[in-house]
């Protein structure tokens, strides 16, 4: 360490002479931290931006959290309004209507984990059994395309598709000799709608990071297994799969993070009344609770116990990752 | 003094107006000797930001010497919401604030002090604004704030009819049918243009009752004397005989469901009704399938010209509400006389009595003439003392999108609409129609809201959503046939009474009162 | 060589590799008897891997015919022509602990546990492996990994091991070590091997038979005395020996006492040659390995004069970095605990018997004579 200043070239500002004998000081560890960002500054400014952009956008607002417990007013401020202490949570949790939508939010997102996080694997894996070039290409953009298109379109798209006079659906059925169904308003088909759109629509893209991660395999583990007699599949399981375990772990985790962050706007565009009963999520319940007139610190309330159920999920995610399988994502 | 010499002076301008050039009248109107500029901050989905170019404000600061700046913050989105509340977060507020739903922003901060009270400035320097609240007094009230103040001045719409019953009359013909008079009528009809192929492709895909807003369906409860809303929000409150009501809690709304249960069960309601959305008219009409619906006059009506060449004999006309069991015609939906857009006075106005004066202006009849119609000579000419617009502007596009980009019509100022306006460009199906229900006395009185006081509004806030939602849940489930109104009924009601129902009815009892009452 | 006495175990036979218009193989014919360690050397891009791969069944055959046991493989799946392969990054599945790597293949076909264990077991024990077989390679040295790799191939008994540089990614240290030990492994399950390296010195102390491969064909094949001592072109003289041989580009002169090179004023006795009969004036190129120049005159020996750059020493022994005119020379001499006495040498003897001849134009040794089986 105290070599440290036969680094830079003689004609840099070289280093404060620190005698490092023991622990530093505080002094002497900022002299050191004020000589390495001399050093590397092309280094910190390119860190810049990334820092300045946590601190401004994601630190920042959490000085706005306290609102949860505030009777915010947008013209007092923050500082200017007053407490109620834990009001606002009382009202969440006094409501019979914020319990069903936690409990829907929960039943969608856990269904569509089941369902739609091994759909971009599965996927991935298909794409990469594709040798004809020109094939992948195609099929990858034609499954990568929904992605692109704005949720309205997608919606768009559903209502019509499920429409029981003219959608494609029911007029499939009607060949089979099932009556119409009229889909959008059945609470029981509210899930597998919207988890199928879900899935439809983002599968493709997601399949890009297993994609990425299958390219990273050492082409030699399958040259490998094919001199030993692997078949296909038995590369796909026995090295595919468990050589890009580690991405599909971490993507789990994040995945798990976002549990009570269901798409929005798509559930805003699909739902009706009728289907509340499945489709109701925490996000759609404070929309509606909000037009009543910008309840900003119940939706706080919300977001914040959002972010404490989410925070809670990944730490545990991770803990068990970590232990079972020595993949973490910190 | 100075009021009555004022209150005359308006008096003479107005005289003035109507026979001399407008140039001289203009020189009467000035509020102050030097220009004063004063800062407006405005915001509308559909004018993001104020524009000082704008002829019409360009006419307005000559004839009144006092000049807006824009001060607009959030020019950036279109949500006028979200623009409110940047601006209010930046804790200075410009001299004017005029935006979409302006009333629970100016009715909640203008307490704390955003906004100016101004009922007292108006007693004293505004004779136009007060002259509008002498004859329309429930305005005036609805405008109070739940201290008593009035923040804000509104957006007042002006003619009466909004949406009516539409029906294709030449299927009607090609039935042998007779316009519906009754809810009987009106059910046999829909059921015959179900079966007995009214479009004459020999299928029975004939959609007898559909509607732009699924809404629009429940709003035939009013046929077996339910309520559906009590204004032009759907769902609303209502007051009947001084007293706040639901109407989703009513029995004649119990004896609608019922029977638009039925009805969407037999299929004379489209059984996409609910997801169908906007492009159903448009869908239905042009395919030749619609038969009935409940919508706007001008935008219906139009349909009997775009459609004329691709549907023969098309005739979507209005006809006037049938009556309902008990007899009663009535058309719920109208045009309510106030909306909660407009414009408030800065807190800290420096200004305050040329301000106001300012927004009495355009209450004023030059005021009025140029926020309804723009610039004479321009846009418009008078012709027998009336304001007439000009072929080439009707002719020059959409009028309202053409009156916006001139400033005129503005409905993020404060201004009192005027009819007419409207008539000189509406189809003439529409003007047909509306003579049509002018013939009688459909409408019913509109519920113009209520201002909480801070007790009253976090009673509302827990329960009023949550109430809401439960209704039409309730609702959806009974027309789909997956419950049974008649059997749910009381559990019904006494969940909504668990959820509160009287709770908010009692608030809302308690604010109107003060509001409305003597 | 003795397949004249054994039926060769693999034979490749005007092998070729095209990739589309790119021929990297250009007709390779070698026979390889059982039991044999051969090992394919030569500069990267030669077609040395290729050519392995293709053994394995990696890469398809583009041209020419593959035997194994005289079954012709070209369209056998590598499965199926029992070879096993070690890959240059071993080629490990990171997921699976030791044994489970060492078990792949087995379980891939479907051997009986008790099979399977009994046979890991053995390997590990052969390999020193058995305190590491719940590791995961992650948490093993390189060497260690290596070892995995060959138990990986070991296991399975094949009836030819192939090698794919095996050693590439291991410190010199380490190098020398697992060489002696494939060695050490080869006589004790003498399975055919072909081995691929790059490593002249690795060709050197492993292989029965070297194949020296440049541009996608064989240039000369041969045990590694042979080709050491009897390199067919200046290529193999360059390429096999540490350091290379020193090569001299001169011209014939003869006189009564016999042919000599002549290059910058000075000359070199020539051996006796057929090739040299008449041939004054010819370019040659004169070939001396380092370890053959005397700094001490000797009978039978050319005198030459340099100038020493560098000395370079090794311990017992020291390179001296010099040069003839403009063509350096390396001369490796013995330094008997002292190099003192290098440093002032300018004249080296270079003795005849010693020195090899090149064509100037073919670059083809004179006198090679085709060793025999």
């Amino acid at each position: 360490m105290a070599d440290i200043g036969n680094v830079g070239s003689p004609t840099e500002n070289t280093m404060p002479n620190v005698q490092v004998s023991g622990k530093p000081t505080f002094s002497e560890r900022m002299q050191l931290l004020m000589y390495r960002v001399r050093q590397d500054w092309q280094i910190y400014v390119l860190l810049a931006p990334a820092i300045i952009w946590f601190l401004i956008f994601l630190y920042k607002p959490m000085y706005g959290l306290q609102i949860a417990f505030k009777d915010y007013s947008v013209f007092l401020g923050i500082t200017g309004s007053d407490w109620v202490g834990l009001e606002h949570f009382q009202t969440l949790f006094g409501s019979d209507q914020f319990l069903r939508a936690v409990r829907n939010t929960i039943q969608i997102s856990a269904w569509s984990l089941l369902f739609g996080f091994p759909a971009p694997i599965i996927l991935a894996l298909m794409f990469n059994e594709i040798l004809k070039e020109t094939f992948k290409k195609t099929a990858q953009t034609i499954v990568y395309l929904p992605h692109f298109i704005s949720s309205v379109i997608i919606a768009g798209i559903i209502i019509t598709a499920f429409s029981p006079s003219a959608g494609v659906v029911n007029t499939f059925l009607s060949w089979i000799g099932i009556d119409p169904v009229y889909f959008l308003t059945k609470p029981e088909w509210f899930r597998p709608i919207f988890i199928g759109t879900g899935i439809w629509q983002e599968a493709g893209f997601q399949s890009i990071v297993f994609l990425a991660s299958i390219a990273g395999v050492n082409p030699s583990l399958y040259e490998s297994a094919v001199v030993d007699g692997a078949s296909r599949w038995q590369m796909m399981w026995k090295i595919t799969l468990p050589s890009i375990l580690p991405t599909i772990i971490i993507m789990l985790i994040i995945r798990i993070g976002n549990i009570m962050e269901v798409s929005f706007e798509m559930i805003i565009l699909l739902y009706q009344p009728a289907t509340y009963e499945t489709a109701d999520v925490v996000n759609t319940f404070i929309y509606r609770q909000g037009i009543q007139g910008g309840q900003y610190d119940l939706a706080a309330a919300a977001g914040l116990f959002n972010a404490v159920v989410a925070f809670t999920l990944v730490m545990t995610a991770n803990t068990i990752s970590k232990r079972f399988s020595r993949t973490s994502l910190w | 003094m100075h009021k009555l010499k004022l209150t005359a002076l308006a008096v003479a301008t107005s005289v003035l107006a109507t026979t001399a050039p407008a140039v001289l009248a203009a020189d009467d109107l000035k509020i102050t000797d030097k220009p004063l500029e004063l800062t407006i901050h405005m915001h509308h989905k559909r004018y993001t930001s104020y524009d000082e170019n704008w002829p019409v404000e360009k006419a307005a600061c000559e004839w009144t010497n006092v000049c807006l700046k824009n001060a607009t913050i959030g020019s950036n989105t279109t949500n006028s919401e979200e623009a409110m509340n940047l601006l209010l977060a930046s804790g200075k507020l410009p001299d004017i604030v005029g935006s979409g739903r302006i009333k629970d922003v100016a009715n909640q901060y203008g307490p704390q002090g955003a906004f100016q009270p101004l009922e007292e400035l108006i007693e004293k320097h505004a004779p136009n604004l007060q002259a509008f609240f002498e004859q329309n007094p429930a305005i005036k009230s609805s405008l109070k704030a739940a201290d008593g103040h009035i923040y804000y001045l509104p957006y007042a719409p002006d003619g009466k009819y909004g949406r009516a019953f539409f029906i294709r009359y030449d299927w009607l013909d090609k039935l042998g049918l007779e316009v519906p008079d009754t809810v009987e009528e009106y059910e046999n009809v829909l059921r015959a243009f179900k079966t007995q192929d009214p479009n004459g492709n020999g299928i029975a895909d004939e959609v007898p009752y559909f509607a732009r807003q699924w809404e629009e369906l429940i709003r035939l409860v009013t046929l077996w004397d339910g309520r559906s809303s009590g204004s032009d929000t759907y769902h609303d409150y209502y007051v009947d005989n001084g007293q706040i009501k639901h109407p989703y809690a009513e029995v004649g709304y119990r004896e609608g469901m019922k029977n638009l249960a039925r009805w969407y069960k037999e299929g004379l309601i489209d059984a996409e009704i609910f997801t169908r959305g906007s492009s159903s008219r448009e869908y239905l009409l042009s395919e030749n399938l619609g038969g009935a619906t409940h919508d706007w006059f001008a935008s219906t009506a139009g349909y009997n010209d775009s459609l004329a060449e691709k549907v023969p004999g098309f005739a979507f006309k209005a006809m006037v509400p049938p009556a309902s069991v008990s007899g009663v015609q009535m058309e719920e939906h109208r045009r309510i006389p106030v909306k909660p857009d407009g414009w408030a006075m800065g807190g800290t106005n420096k200004h305050p009595v040329e301000t106001i004066k300012y927004m009495d202006f355009w209450f004023g009849e030059e005021g009025r003439r140029l926020s309804n119609f723009g610039i004479e000579g321009e846009q418009y000419t008078m012709v027998d003392g009336k304001p007439q617009f000009t072929e080439e502007f009707l002719a020059s596009g959409n009028v309202n999108s053409q009156l916006y980009l001139i400033g005129a019509q503005l409905q993020a100022r404060g201004y009192w609409m005027d009819y007419n306006y409207e008539i000189q460009w509406s189809n003439k199906y529409a003007l047909e129609g509306i003579d049509l229900y002018e013939s009688g006395d459909y409408l019913v009185d509109q519920f113009l809201g209520v201002a909480f006081n801070e007790k009253e509004q976090k009673v509302y806030d827990r329960y009023a959503a949550q109430l809401r939602t439960y209704m039409l849940e309730r609702q959806q489930a009974w027309i789909l046939g997956t419950g049974d109104v008649e059997a749910d009924w009381d559990d019904y009601m006494k969940t909504l009474n668990k959820m509160g129902l009287s709770k908010v009815l009692d608030v809302m009892q308690s604010a109107y009162d003060r509001q409305y009452g003597s | 060589m003795n397949n004249s006495v054994q039926q060769p175990n693999v034979a490749l036979k005007s092998i070729v590799k095209r990739y589309g218009d790119v021929e990297v193989v250009r007709g390779i014919d070698l026979e390889i008897a059982d039991k044999e360690f051969v090992v394919l050397v030569g500069p990267s891009g030669c077609g040395k891997s290729t050519t392995l791969r293709m053994i394995a069944g990696l890469e398809e055959i583009s041209d020419g015919e593959l035997y194994i046991e005289d079954r012709k493989v070209n369209l056998v799946a590598p499965k199926d022509r029992d070879v096993a392969m070690v890959f240059q990054n071993y080629a490990l599945y990171p997921h699976l602990n030791v044994a489970g790597n060492i078990a792949f293949g087995l379980n891939i076909r479907k051997v009986p546990k008790d099979e399977i264990n009994r046979l890991v077991t053995e390997v590990a024990e052969i390999l020193g492996l058995t305190p590491y077989l719940e590791r995961r390679p992650a948490d093993l040295s390189g060497g260690q990994r290596q070892r995995v790799a060959m138990g990986r191939a070991i296991v399975r008994h094949p009836k030819v091991f192939l090698f794919d540089e095996p050693l590439s990614n291991l410190d010199a240290k380490l190098r020398t070590q697992m060489r002696a030990e494939i060695k050490r492994l080869h006589k004790r399950l003498g399975v055919t091997s072909v081995y691929v390296t790059h490593d002249q010195v690795e060709a050197m102390t492993l292989a029965d038979r070297i194949v020296v491969m440049a541009d996608g064909r064989i240039e000369q094949v041969g045990t590694p005395m042979e080709l050491f001592n009897n390199p067919v072109n200046t290529f193999v003289a360059s390429f096999m020996g540490s350091p290379p041989m020193n090569q001299l580009d001169a011209v014939v002169e003869s006189n009564a006492e016999g042919s000599f090179a002549m290059f910058g004023g000075q000359k070199i006795a020539l051996p006796e040659l057929e090739e040299l009969q008449g041939a004054d004036g010819r370019k040659v190129v004169v070939g001396v390995r380092p370890e053959h120049v005397f700094i001490e005159p000797t009978e039978d020996s050319s005198p030459i004069k340099v100038e020493l750059d560098l000395i370079e020493t090794l311990g017992s022994e020291a390179l001296l970095h010099t040069h003839v005119g403009d063509t350096p020379f390396v001369v490796k001499a013995e330094t008997h605990g002292d190099i003192d006495h290098l440093s002032s040498i300018d004249t080296i003897y270079i003795p005849t018997r010693r020195v090899k001849v090149f064509d100037g134009e073919t670059q083809m040794a004179y006198g090679f004579v085709k060793a025999e089986g």
